[in-house]
């Protein structure tokens, strides 16, 4: 092991407060998914009415029966699989390319461009709602999966070449330089061996992006109208009508909707973080 | 560059299948309609929507074909549709709420007008004057669909138990009411400052009005807002309302709280419109009764707005825009009417009421009846929504204290 | 394609550059450039609803700044960037550099502190939205176990609002804290066995070894950050909605009222300004912390 505390006043007060706050968080992560869960077993009234902490009389089994077929969620689920795997690729793949011909070349209008496209972190998405809308009529993609896809891998573009970016930046030129001298093209330099290098970059910033499209809404509600686009979260709406809300029933399909990820997440973080940490220190 | 390859097949694959779908549809010489609407899946209203769409594609195979498309996610779907006005392609036809953004497009031409074509025989399926309550001059670019009234419910139980016989007809009556239901331990008003949507409070306010200015209380609202004395008075009565005699939840609660609270027997006096009839059994229903808002200068004014409204696209082509109409008269027959209104909706169309009705779907047709006037919701006159939700921010100012009821009237409008 | 074979000097290859920098540029110019320029333009005129368009110079950025709710909104914004960036990013830090010290139980640590990145905002919303329920939530019934319930509205009292709507977030720092440990799982031990040699303690040893190392993510999360924070709407919407009575309010929160009232003018300058003073602030923030680093590397350079 690293350092040894000894066994001081100092050191115990330490160990102390690290471990309360190590327990402290993860009750606040999750105590309240526990509660989410056993309040989507609950009925309308119960959960509005009666102290958190009571279960349910009955187990309302039938909330997360009606989460299943109410709102053919199997089929939104295989959207927001469609949807997350293909913008995240496409994502990648030009915040990559483009990271490469910013952070290999040195050019004149370089940092220009790479500002400019580094700005858009600082956009509000919400307020081009209209514009955006205008664009995916245009091209005529408005209710298809097109529209998600390309409208999610605009707006992730900034921050996935924001981190790529970083991580290219951080690879010896002396590899490229050699590579060349032995004779490699251009795109080879990129395929051969800065975007192998880049992976740590490419897992943090794909992760990113496939959490975001997973759990996007206020574009998935604006572009698409029928049920052949629709994605998983808008799954949660159909719950809520013009003058009701089935909290619980919305609860179960939260679940629902949570549980693959959760269990897609507790699988891979393993690779996951070994994807980012693997190579060197990286910025 | 293999990984690359694949990534591109990939999109391919899933952009073709895309385009493929939306290409598919059009090629028939059949009209295809679309009809975006929340009043589908599991809204009360989407069976009777499905199934009068069904009846009229049978009737018209061949010649038009109508597509029901939504969910019954009534706030989302009502924010796409405006975003699609915005950018300036609505759907065919849609259903729509009565507020000041939507009205505002009666400017541009994206609505069809259904002034000309009123004129005939499809005037007469509506009540008597209704259609004038969505049109602004002299262009009818939306009907009226569905209609509001929205009575006080008492629950008569409560009141019984602490000694009051009938509801309170004054407001010193209805005070006492208060007084006398807080003591023993129930709540008084059912209220919601909803985040931006303050909705109970508002339709309070809009029944405190049209007792102390009538039903045309607010005919001028949007030009006196700032200096009628009348509204101060309004806001001062509710201020007492919803400082002393509601929930304590009451700011940042949503409908569902206030419902609740009601249908668990806590809430003396609530008010509602009349789809959510069908929310109390039959043994609730027994003890609740509808009634006026106590009078103040005026006696029995009754809430009656219109709740949603129909509109379509405008149409070059004659073809599709009789279409359009074709559809809209047919979904405005009497006989659709009342099937719709099985879910306990109340429809600006003229219809037979159902005779099964339950027993406050006929208490509110008696005070439909025997009501002075109507006067529209306090939301629906006031102007966008940027203002309506300063009503619920203001209102938990007012509540907690931070400003007076002057105060709360200046500072929605200085919003406006 | 060219190749130079002479030693020490790649050849541009401006068709390579180019081609590789298309795709990004076309999504950026119909998702970033054609709605921004929309936006900041049509943020000069009076645009409403579908209405004509006039010119009308500053007038709507004037009545924004005298507008006393996008005061408290720009208020609201400013702390919510310090708040993300300099408590949420410290606590996500800190926890990263116990956890790498790999105490008993630390992947569990690492994998629940992950855990609400990958669930949506809105449900986490929702999920709060009923904990701080002053009648049956369950924080309050918690502090009921303790005596200490007194009823509070949390959303909904104007004094603890804003408090509540951030906590809410603050707290969930799985993502910058992964990103962290990432970066400081890649630190040699090598380094920290030299420290240990040298008498450090496990505090020195991460202020003198491990935050030097750590700068770079360091000062890319806390952009992130205060990005995140300019721009934040969704859960102070769902929690609140801005309220009560504005004091949650958000540049973010108050463009959406305009919005949806179709008031597009108006919501565009909101637009715009969100955009001008993340940017400003952000590139003051980054000059100060790459003006210590230069500082730091011309000492460590002349040592």
């Amino acid at each position: 092991m690293i350092a040894q505390n000894k066994l001081t006043v100092p050191g115990i007060i330490a160990k102390v407060f690290k471990w309360f706050f190590l327990i402290f968080f993860l009750m606040f992560m999750v105590l309240p998914l526990v509660w989410l869960i056993i309040s989507a077993f609950k009925t309308n009234q119960e959960f509005n009415l009666k102290s958190p902490f009571s279960l349910p009389e009955v187990w309302q089994f039938v909330n997360f029966k009606n989460a299943l077929t109410i709102s053919n969620l199997p089929r939104m689920f295989l959207h927001s699989i469609i949807v997350a795997i293909a913008t995240t690729a496409l994502n990648l793949v030009v915040a990559a390319m483009s990271a490469f011909a910013l952070s290999r070349e040195k050019f004149r209008g370089n940092n220009l461009i790479l500002t400019f496209l580094l700005s858009g972190v600082l956009i509000p998405i919400i307020a081009l709602m209209v514009p955006i809308m205008k664009i995916n009529n245009f091209l005529k993609l408005y209710d298809t999966l097109g529209a998600l896809i390309l409208t999610y891998t605009a707006i992730n573009l900034p921050v996935s070449i924001f981190l790529i970016h970083g991580f290219m930046s951080t690879i010896p030129r002396e590899l490229e330089e050699s590579a060349t001298i032995d004779g490699c093209t251009f795109l080879q330099r990129f395929t051969k061996i800065i975007f192998p290098l880049t992976k740590p970059g490419l897992v943090t910033a794909g992760t990113l992006v496939f959490i975001y499209c997973w759990n996007e809404f206020t574009y998935a509600m604006i572009l698409t109208i029928s049920e052949k686009a629709r994605t998983i979260q808008l799954g949660i709406k159909y719950f809520q009508t013009e003058f009701f809300v089935d909290y619980t029933g919305m609860l179960a399909a939260i679940v629902i909707t949570m549980l693959p990820t959760i269990i897609v997440y507790t699988f891979m973080h393993d690779r996951i973080i070994s994807g980012m940490t693997a190579g060197a220190v990286k910025g | 560059m293999k990984k690359l390859v694949i990534a591109f097949l990939m999109l391919a694959l899933v952009l073709s299948f895309t385009f493929a779908q939306s290409a598919s549809e059009s090629a028939d010489k059949e009209i295809e309609l679309k009809f975006v609407t929340w009043w589908t899946g599991a809204d009360t209203k989407g069976p009777y929507v499905e199934q009068i769409v069904k009846a009229f594609n049978e009737e018209h195979a061949g010649k038009i074909h109508v597509t029901l498309e939504g969910t019954n996610d009534a706030d989302g779907i009502f924010t796409q549709i405006m975003t699609q006005l915005g950018a300036g392609n609505p759907p065919d036809i849609f259903s729509v709420k009565p507020q000041a953004d939507f009205y505002g497009y009666y400017d541009s031409n994206l609505l069809m007008d259904f002034a000309e074509d009123l004129k005939g025989d499809w005037g007469k399926q509506f009540a008597e004057g209704i259609v004038a309550s969505t049109t602004i001059n002299g262009a009818t670019k939306s009907l009226p669909y569905e209609m509001a009234y929205v009575p006080i419910w008492y629950n008569m139980e409560i009141l019984n138990a602490v000694g009051i016989e009938k509801v309170p007809e004054t407001m010193e009556e209805f005070w006492a009411m208060c007084e006398k239901v807080t003591e023993a331990g129930y709540y008084a008003t059912a209220q919601m400052t909803g985040g931006t949507n303050a909705w109970f409070s508002m339709l309070w306010y809009t029944s405190i009005c049209g007792s102390l200015a009538g039903a045309g209380a607010f005919d001028n609202i949007k030009n006196d807002w700032a200096t009628n004395p009348v509204y101060v008075q309004a806001a001062e009565i509710l201020c007492k309302m919803v400082r002393e005699y509601t929930t304590p939840d009451v700011i940042g609660a949503t409908a569902a709280v206030a419902n609740s609270h009601f249908k668990g027997g806590e809430t003396a006096a609530y008010l509602n419109g009349p789809w959510w009839i069908g929310n109390l059994d039959a043994a609730a229903q027994e003890h609740t009764e509808m009634a006026f808002f106590p009078a103040i200068n005026y006696k029995d004014v009754l809430i009656g707005s219109v709740q949603s409204n129909l509109a379509a696209a405008n149409q070059k082509d004659p073809a599709k825009r009789a279409a359009v109409i074709e559809f809209l008269r047919y979904f405005t027959t009497a006989q659709n009417a009342q099937l719709v209104s099985n879910a306990g909706s109340v429809l600006a169309v003229k219809y037979e009421p159902l005779a099964d009705s339950a027993k406050l779907n006929k208490d509110l047709q008696a005070r439909i009846n025997e009501a002075s006037g109507f006067i529209p919701y306090w939301e629906n006159c006031i102007g966008t929504a940027d203002v309506v939700a300063e009503f619920g921010q203001a209102l938990s100012a007012m509540i907690q204290g931070a400003i007076t009821p002057a105060q709360f009237v200046a500072q929605i409008a200085s919003v406006m | 394609m060219s190749r130079n074979l002479s030693a020490g000097k790649i050849n541009r290859n401006w068709k390579g550059i180019l081609l590789f920098l298309l795709p990004a540029l076309v999504l950026y110019g119909l998702f970033f450039i054609y709605p921004i320029v929309t936006v900041v333009f049509t943020s000069f005129t009076d645009w409403m609803n579908f209405k004509s368009m006039n010119f009308v110079g500053f007038k709507n950025y004037i009545n924004l700044f005298k507008n006393p709710t996008f005061l408290k909104a720009i208020r609201n914004n400013f702390i919510w960037a310090m708040v993300l960036a300099f408590v949420q990013v410290p606590i996500a830090l800190s926890m990263a550099l116990v956890l790498a010290r790999k105490p008993k139980g630390w992947k569990l640590f690492r994998t629940v502190y992950f855990l609400p990145t990958v669930i949506s905002g809105s449900a986490l919303a929702m999920m709060w939205k009923a904990i701080y329920n002053p009648t049956n939530g369950v924080l309050n019934a918690i502090l009921g176990l303790f005596g200490a319930n007194q009823g509070i509205n949390w959303l909904g009292d104007m004094d603890t609002a804003l408090v509540a709507v951030l906590v809410q977030q603050v707290f969930y720092f799985g993502y910058f804290m992964v990103i962290i440990f990432a970066s400081r799982l890649g630190i040699d031990d090598t380094m920290y066995e030299a420290a240990m040699i040298d008498g450090a303690n496990t505090w020195q040893q991460e202020i003198h070894v491990t935050l030097p190392m750590l700068k770079p993510v360091l000062v890319t999360a806390i952009t992130l950050a205060m990005a995140y924070g300019f721009r934040h709407f969704e859960s102070t919407y769902l929690l609140t909605g801005g309220g009560p009575n504005h004091v949650t309010e958000t540049m973010g929160t108050f463009l959406y009222t305009k919005l949806s009232s179709a008031k597009w003018a108006e919501g565009n300058s909101i637009g715009t300004t969100i955009i001008l003073l993340g940017g400003i602030m952000i590139s003051v923030i980054r000059s100060l912390l790459s003006r210590e680093r230069a500082v730091k590397a011309r000492k460590g350079g002349a040592a």
